[in-house]
């Protein structure tokens, strides 16, 4: 421990400072060592897995899977498909975040936040699925149907997060502009939407969390077009390469909106308060 | 309700606060919804759109098995479709929670577990439930295998972050304390870590439950020839728009009733210790449901911070 000390050039003042920070940086390569095991071990698990006691053809390792991404990106629908589920995903979600954000809002007043408890409860505890069936047997492959499930599985999400925003708006700032007689829509614009604009990003990126999910099961059963009708050609015909490729090629992208982007944009965005009420 | 005028002010009044009630509200809304319904019914002009009396026509028919439909399956009503369908979430409910509370603890008490499984574990927790049930289906084809898989696969991901959470949370200072008092260690156990594990544990419970049953049905549509998911696909095959909603609504029962009759008696008597929790649902008009107790850890907080926050969000799955 003491030799890399002496090569450094900032050293640390304290012999206590400079084991602390060799003590984090073995802890640091530990877990970096045991990262890379875990993506080795898995990888090559599921690779066994595959070939040995499978079949690639039925439970694709790894490779298989890779092999087959060049497939679907030159196989012409590669975009086209992208497209169709963003766009569904932008209308069904954004509606569904638009009348969240309002209801959520509206919360405020009792006899609202009465009147929709029900609704969310629902809309929290039923499966995707079955908003998906209902739209499907009401509106048929018409665009209703799939903003129709889109929506009531994400509006309660969306809701419930601002509404939680709602929970723990600042009461003293409210009472105070009460007493010096602010009138009801400056109090919403300057008190009550700033403080909520953290929350509504956390509903953002929930509601896309879930959005995307439900979107492509939408596609799976009323749409000739999207991810979702890809994956389930693909099982259909028992390319399970194809639908993996599918899949997985969709899930990353979904999870770097979030994560690379929304995330980081929230961040960002949030720097000046000291404690983000999430 | 301002513009209802009664001539009595006092009895005016008294109805408006009637009126203005949250209580009232939340009666009217059922009476909103088939309102609207009827609006729908008349303005889509759909041929096998239905109406709210055919709906709970055909749900009474099925209630009391009158309604002389055959299932081309073998379970034949709605009893036999919903125990095959319990009875699948309740194994793979297992098998998640007996794994999962292993892979959590050994997580939450060696780092270099948790690294080596951790990127996998958040994979899983965001891969939709739709995949898992496609891909076993397709692999393992009609029977128990697909469905109970998808419940597995669905749900671990849940168990083994909570559990882990609530290893980390354990308090400290009161394990060293009860150290240095020389309590034994299965004391120590007993009074102390299992009931600060024990909020994360249910939380973990909850949360695998409903995303299991959301991914179940979606399993037994594609991977299954029983079962609930299976039930509502046969209506929506048949074409019968009374049928699929009928079952949307069984679907919503069921679910509501698990909450309030299996897990919020559960979550009181979990909970029952803290005395903070009391205040909290006093304080909210909560949205109940699944967003109770605060103790869903999101996965994007996975790794960053060891908080547990009021949970925003239910489970993260359509």
């Amino acid at each position: 421990m003491t030799t890399t000390l002496d090569r450094r050039e900032d050293a640390p003042r304290s012999a206590e400072e400079a084991r602390l920070i060799e003590l984090r940086r073995r802890d640091n390569r530990r877990k970096w060592f045991w990262r890379i095991a875990g993506y080795v071990v898995i990888l090559g698990l599921w690779e066994l897995v595959s070939t040995q006691i499978f079949d690639p053809r039925i439970v694709p390792g790894p490779s298989t899977i890779i092999a087959a991404f060049p497939e679907i990106i030159d196989g012409g629908r590669f975009l086209e498909s992208y497209g169709a589920t963003l766009t569904r995903i932008g209308v069904g979600f954004g509606l569904a975040f638009f009348f969240g954000v309002i209801l959520g809002v509206g919360t405020q007043v009792p006899w609202i936040a009465g009147f929709f408890k029900d609704a969310i409860t629902i809309g929290l505890v039923t499966p995707g699925l079955v908003w998906a069936l209902t739209g499907l047997v009401i509106w048929g492959f018409q665009p209703q149907g799939w903003a129709f499930a889109i929506f009531m599985t994400t509006f309660a999400l969306v809701t419930v997060n601002i509404a939680e925003g709602i929970r723990a708006l600042p009461k003293d700032l409210l009472d105070m502009s009460r007493a010096f007689g602010v009138t009801s829509w400056r109090r919403q614009r300057e008190i009550v939407l700033p403080f909520l604009a953290p929350f509504t990003f956390t509903a953002l990126r929930f509601g896309f969390s879930i959005g995307w999910k439900v979107t492509v099961l939408t596609e799976v059963f009323s749409s000739n077009v999207g991810i979702g009708f890809e994956m389930r050609v693909a099982s259909q015909l028992f390319r399970m390469d194809e639908f993996w490729a599918w899949a997985l090629s969709f899930f990353v992208f979904a999870l770097f909106l979030e994560k690379a982007i929304l995330q980081r944009y929230e961040r960002k965005f949030f720097r000046w308060r000291e404690e983000v009420a999430l | 309700m301002a513009t209802m005028v009664s001539s009595a002010p006092i009895q005016k009044s008294r109805l408006r606060r009637i009126l203005a009630s949250p209580t009232t509200a939340r009666i009217l809304f059922p009476f909103f919804v088939i309102a609207l319904w009827y609006f729908i019914y008349y303005a889509i002009d759909s041929r096998i759109f239905p109406t709210p009396l055919r709906v709970l026509e055909f749900m009474w028919e099925e209630v009391t098995l009158t309604s002389g439909v055959r299932y081309s399956s073998v379970a034949e009503n709605l009893y036999v479709q919903f125990a095959i369908s319990i009875a699948r979430l309740t194994l793979g409910f297992i098998v998640a929670m007996t794994v999962g509370t292993l892979v959590g603890l050994w997580m939450g008490v060696s780092k270099s577990v948790d690294a080596f499984f951790h990127d996998w574990v958040v994979a899983v927790l965001a891969m939709p439930a739709l995949v898992w049930a496609l891909f076993f289906s397709t692999a393992f084809g009609y029977g128990h295998m697909a469905p109970v898989l998808t419940v597995i696969f669905a749900g671990i991901p849940f168990v083994i972050i909570n559990v882990r959470e609530g290893v980390r949370n354990t308090p400290k200072e009161l394990i060293d304390m009860a150290k240095a008092f020389e309590v034994p260690e299965n004391r120590i156990t007993r009074h102390v870590f299992l009931p600060s594990l024990m909020p994360f544990f249910f939380a973990a419970m909850r949360y695998a439950y409903s995303i299991g049953w959301k991914g179940l049905v979606i399993a037994e549509v594609f991977g299954s020839q029983v079962g609930m998911g299976w039930t509502i696909k046969f209506w929506y095959d048949a074409h019968r728009a009374h049928g699929v909603i009928g079952y949307a609504i069984f679907f919503i029962l069921f679910a509501l009733a698990l909450e309030k009759l299996v897990f919020d008696p559960l979550a009181r008597r979990a909970f029952k210790w803290r005395p903070s929790l009391d205040a909290y649902q006093l304080a909210e008009g909560d949205f109940s449901g699944v967003t109770q107790e605060g103790l869903l850890v999101q996965e994007d907080q996975i790794g960053t911070t060891m908080e547990v926050r009021g949970m925003e969000s239910g489970p993260q799955d359509g």
